[in-house]
C-alpha cells in the first residue's frame, strides 16, 4: 500500500515551508517503522515567485524502499493523491504551473474519500465555489490561518509547517500519527510550542472537515493544453508568436494566448477609475503588460494575465486608487473598466464593496511579517 | 575635456511618447515583480517592430519561451550561454549579406542580443569583447540581477559582496560567503574596445524613460553597443515584488550602482551620485533577505567599498585608478 500526498505551494514564497511539511512526513513515517520519500514536481523547477508549485511526499508500510521509489519516483506528476494540501487558498481558483499543464482544478488528484487540506479562514462553501465538480464525494479539511508567504532566504517561522503536519495525522492517521509528530518535533526541536501547534490543528481539524458531494464545485471552465508529439515539431523547434495588433481598449494588445499565468495571484488590484489623475505609472511600471490603454487616459488591467504583484498599487500615487485585493472575492476576469464605463457609480460601490477596508500590508523582507491594517482615511465623498 | 558626441536620436521626452504597443507582451514565466521582464518589455518597445532579438540562456530566456509558448512578437532566437556576442555577430552579418546579395531589401534592421549577468558579465565576456571589435550595428543588453537566477541563485562575477546566494550560504563560522566585489564590466568593455563608440549602464525603471533613450541612442549610433542594466530581482534578493521599483531607485541613489554614458570615450552621469546626495547603502541593503545575516561592520565595509568609489577613483564610480599619473619611480 502506498499512500500519497502532494503540497500545492507558491513558487518561492513557500518553497522551504513545502520542503519541509514533504521532509518531516518521510521522517515521521520512517520513525513509525515505514518507509517514505519525498520529493519535488519536476517541471516546477526553476520556481518563479507565486507560480503554483507541488511538492511530493510518499508512505508505505509494507514496501521496500527501492520498490517504493519505483513506483512513485521520476514523474512529472502524480496520478491521486490520498491527501492534497493546499497552503495558499487562493491557489483553490486553478492552478496553471509553470509547466505546460494548463489551468487545472486544485482537488484533480484527490481520491474518492481522499481529502482537500487548505490553510485557510474561508466558510468551506466559500472554497467549494470555485473547485471542479468530482463523480465521486471527497473530504474538505481547513487549518485556520493566512498563507504564510516568505522569501528564498528568510523563512517565516509562524508554526504553519507543525500545525500542517498535525492536520494530516488528523485526515489521514495511515500516513503519520498525531503521537508520532508531536513526539518528533519535540525530539527535534526540544519545544513545546511546535508540539502544541501540531495538536491543537490536529483537533481543530477534526472538527472542521466536511464532505463534498458530486453535487458540490463547477464545471471546470478550462480546456487542457494539447502537446505535439515529437512529429509534429517544426524545422528548428520554431515556436509561432503571437500575431502583432494593438488598438486602444481593453484587450487591443495581442497576448500570448497559450500560457496566461492569471493563477499566479493571490491578490488582484481593484481600480478606482475615478479617482484616476492618469499619471501612466501603472502602465508603465507593469512587468507584465497587463494594463490596456483606453479612452479617456485611463488604464484598463487584463486580469486572465495580471499576476498580482502589487507594483501598480505600490507606484499609483494616488491613496485607494489601485488596491490589491484578496483573489477569492473575485469570480470574474471580465473588464472592469468596461463595468465602470457601462455603470460609474455600480462600479465604484461594487470596487469599494470588494475592497472593504481591510489592507494587506507586506514588509520588504517578505519572510519578517505580513499585516492587515484598516484603509488609512480617505474622505467620503472621494471614496464614492 | 573633450566635447560629447551628437547623437542624432529621436528621444522620448514624456510617457505619453512612448509606443503604446508592446513588442514582448504578458504571458511569460517570469517572477512577481521582475526587472528583468522591465528590461525585456522596454528596449523592445524602443527598438520597436524592425527588430530581431536573441538571447543567451538565462531567466529571460526559460522564463519566456519554454514550453511551446511565447510572449515575444518580435523574432526571438535562443543561442547558448556564452554566446550572445556571437550571435548578435553572426545575425548582423547574415542580414548584411542578404542585404548585399539582394534577396532581402536594404533597411535598418536593428539586432540586438541580451544575456545575463552570468551568460555576460562572467562566460560570454570573449564573445562580447570580439563582438565589439567589428563594425556591424548590433546592440549586446547585459541584464545583470546579481545571480544566476534562474537555476535558484547562484553566485556570479557580478553579485554583490556579501550577498546570500546557494554558492555562499552564512554559515556560523563564516557569515560572509561573498568576498568578490562586483565585476566593472560596462568599463571593462568601454576601455579595452576604443573603436565601440557606446556603452552604458541602465535601471529599466529609474529614472523613468532612461533605458528607453539610452537603447535608441545605442541604435542609433551605430556599430557595436552595449548596455548593462541592473534588475533587483525579488526571487534571489528576497524582497516583495511590490517593492521592485524602489528598490532599483534606491540602489541608484545610493551609489552602489552607478548610472552613465560613455559616448566615444566621453562619460556622462545619467545620476550623479557626486553632486546629488547619496543615500546610505544601508537603507538598501536592510530591505534584502539575501543580506539578512549581515551585520553593521560588514554595511560600514561596503558603505566605504561605495565612498571610495565615488571620491577616490580617478573617473569616480567607474574606473577605479586612483591618485592620477606618476612618472615612473624605477
Amino acid at each position: 500500500m502506498i499512500k500519497r500526498v502532494e503540497i500545492n505551494y507558491r513558487g518561492i514564497f513557500q518553497k522551504t515551508l513545502a520542503k519541509r511539511i514533504g521532509g518531516d512526513i518521510v521522517i515521521i513515517a520512517s520513525r513509525m517503522g515505514k518507509v517514505g520519500f519525498s520529493n519535488g514536481r519536476y517541471s516546477d523547477s526553476p520556481e518563479r515567485n507565486g507560480i503554483p508549485c507541488k511538492y511530493f511526499a510518499f508512505v508505505s508500510p509494507d514496501l521496500e524502499e527501492e520498490e517504493l521509489e519505483a513506483e512513485c519516483g521520476a514523474k512529472l506528476d502524480i496520478d491521486e493523491a490520498d491527501v492534497s494540501v493546499v497552503v495558499d487558498d487562493t491557489m483553490v481558483k486553478g492552478v496553471e504551473p509553470w509547466g505546460w499543464h494548463g489551468v487545472r482544478p486544485i482537488n484533480e488528484k484527490v481520491v474518492e474519500k481522499g481529502c482537500l487540506l487548505v490553510v485557510s479562514r474561508k466558510r468551506h462553501d466559500e472554497l467549494t465555489r470555485f473547485t471542479a465538480r468530482t463523480p465521486y464525494s471527497y473530504r474538505l479539511a481547513t487549518i485556520d490561518g493566512d498563507a504564510s508567504l516568505a522569501g528564498l532566504w528568510v523563512f517565516k517561522d509562524d508554526l504553519t509547517h507543525e500545525r500542517v503536519l498535525g492536520a494530516i495525522a488528523a485526515v489521514d492517521p495511515a500516513i503519520i500519527a498525531i503521537d508520532a509528530v508531536e513526539a518528533y518535533l519535540l525530539a527535534k526541536t526540544k519545544q513545546e510550542h511546535r508540539a502544541r501547534a501540531a495538536r491543537e490543528a490536529y483537533d481543530a481539524v477534526l472538527r472542521q472537515t466536511s464532505v463534498v458531494t458530486p453535487e458540490q464545485g463547477i464545471a471546470w471552465p478550462h480546456e487542457t493544453p494539447e502537446l505535439p508529439p515529437w512529429h509534429a515539431f517544426e524545422e528548428g523547434a520554431v515556436v509561432r508568436a503571437p500575431a502583432r495588433h494593438f488598438e486602444m481598449g481593453p484587450g487591443g494588445q495581442s497576448r500570448n494566448a497559450s500560457f496566461k499565468r492569471g493563477t499566479t495571484k493571490t491578490l488582484r488590484p481593484v481600480i478606482r477609475f475615478d479617482l484616476c489623475i492618469s499619471c501612466t505609472l501603472c502602465w508603465l511600471d507593469c512587468p507584465d503588460e497587463c494594463f490596456d490603454p483606453v479612452e479617456g487616459r485611463l488604464y484598463d488591467v487584463s486580469y486572465a494575465y495580471c499576476v498580482g504583484c502589487g507594483k501598480c498599487a505600490d507606484v499609483c500615487p494616488i491613496p485607494e486608487c489601485i488596491v490589491m485585493v484578496d483573489e477569492l472575492q473575485f469570480d470574474s476576469d471580465a473588464s472592469p473598466w468596461e463595468h465602470y464605463r457601462s455603470d460609474p457609480d455600480g462600479y465604484t460601490r461594487w470596487a469599494e464593496e470588494k475592497k472593504g477596508t481591510a489592507r494587506y500590508a507586506y514588509p520588504h523582507v517578505t519572510g519578517t511579517g505580513f499585516e492587515i491594517r484598516e484603509r488609512e482615511s480617505v474622505a467620503p465623498k472621494d471614496l464614492g | 575635456m573633450a566635447e560629447t558626441t551628437f547623437i542624432p536620436f529621436e528621444k522620448v521626452k514624456t510617457v505619453r511618447d512612448t509606443p503604446l504597443e508592446e513588442m514582448y507582451t504578458s504571458g511569460h514565466r517570469t517572477c512577481q515583480g521582475c526587472e528583468s521582464a522591465m528590461v525585456m518589455r522596454h528596449f523592445s518597445k524602443a527598438a520597436g517592430p524592425r527588430t530581431i532579438a536573441t538571447g543567451s540562456t538565462g531567466c529571460m530566456y526559460v522564463a519566456n519561451t519554454s514550453y511551446m509558448t511565447t510572449p515575444w512578437i518580435i523574432p526571438w532566437m535562443h543561442t547558448q550561454l556564452g554566446a550572445g556576442g556571437s550571435s548578435a555577430v553572426g545575425t548582423s552579418a547574415a542580414l548584411r549579406a542578404l542585404m548585399r546579395k539582394g534577396k532581402i531589401a536594404e533597411e535598418k534592421i536593428n539586432v540586438i542580443a541580451f544575456c545575463g549577468d552570468l551568460g555576460g558579465g562572467d562566460m560570454g565576456l570573449s564573445g562580447i569583447s570580439a563582438a565589439l571589435q567589428t563594425d556591424y550595428d548590433l546592440l549586446i543588453i547585459l541584464y545583470d540581477n546579481e545571480s544566476a537566477a534562474n537555476t535558484d541563485i547562484q553566485a556570479t562575477g557580478m553579485t554583490t559582496y556579501g550577498a546570500q546566494t546557494t554558492f555562499t550560504p552564512p554559515g556560523t563560522k563564516h557569515r560572509i560567503m561573498q568576498h568578490r566585489w562586483k565585476k566593472n564590466v560596462a568599463p571593462m568593455l568601454a576601455v579595452g574596445h576604443p573603436t565601440c563608440r557606446y556603452v552604458a549602464t541602465a535601471s529599466a525603471t529609474y529614472p523613468p524613460l532612461d533605458f528607453h533613450n539610452k537603447v535608441r541612442k545605442a541604435l542609433s549610433i551605430g556599430g557595436p553597443t552595449f548596455i548593462h542594466t541592473f534588475d533587483p530581482c525579488p526571487k534571489g534578493w528576497d524582497y516583495h515584488p511590490q517593492y521592485s521599483r524602489e528598490i532599483g531607485e534606491l540602489g541608484i541613489k545610493s551609489g552602489i550602482f552607478p548610472l552613465y554614458e560613455i559616448i566615444d570615450g566621453t562619460v556622462s552621469y545619467s545620476y550623479d551620485a557626486r553632486k546629488r546626495a547619496r543615500t546610505p547603502v544601508r537603507e538598501y541593503l536592510v530591505k534584502q533577505g539575501r543580506f539578512a545575516h549581515i551585520i553593521d561592520e560588514d554595511i560600514d565595509y561596503i558603505q566605504s567599498m561605495v565612498d571610495s568609489m565615488w571620491n577616490e577613483w580617478e573617473i569616480p564610480g567607474v574606473a577605479p585608478f586612483k591618485g592620477g599619473l606618476e612618472p615612473a619611480k624605477n
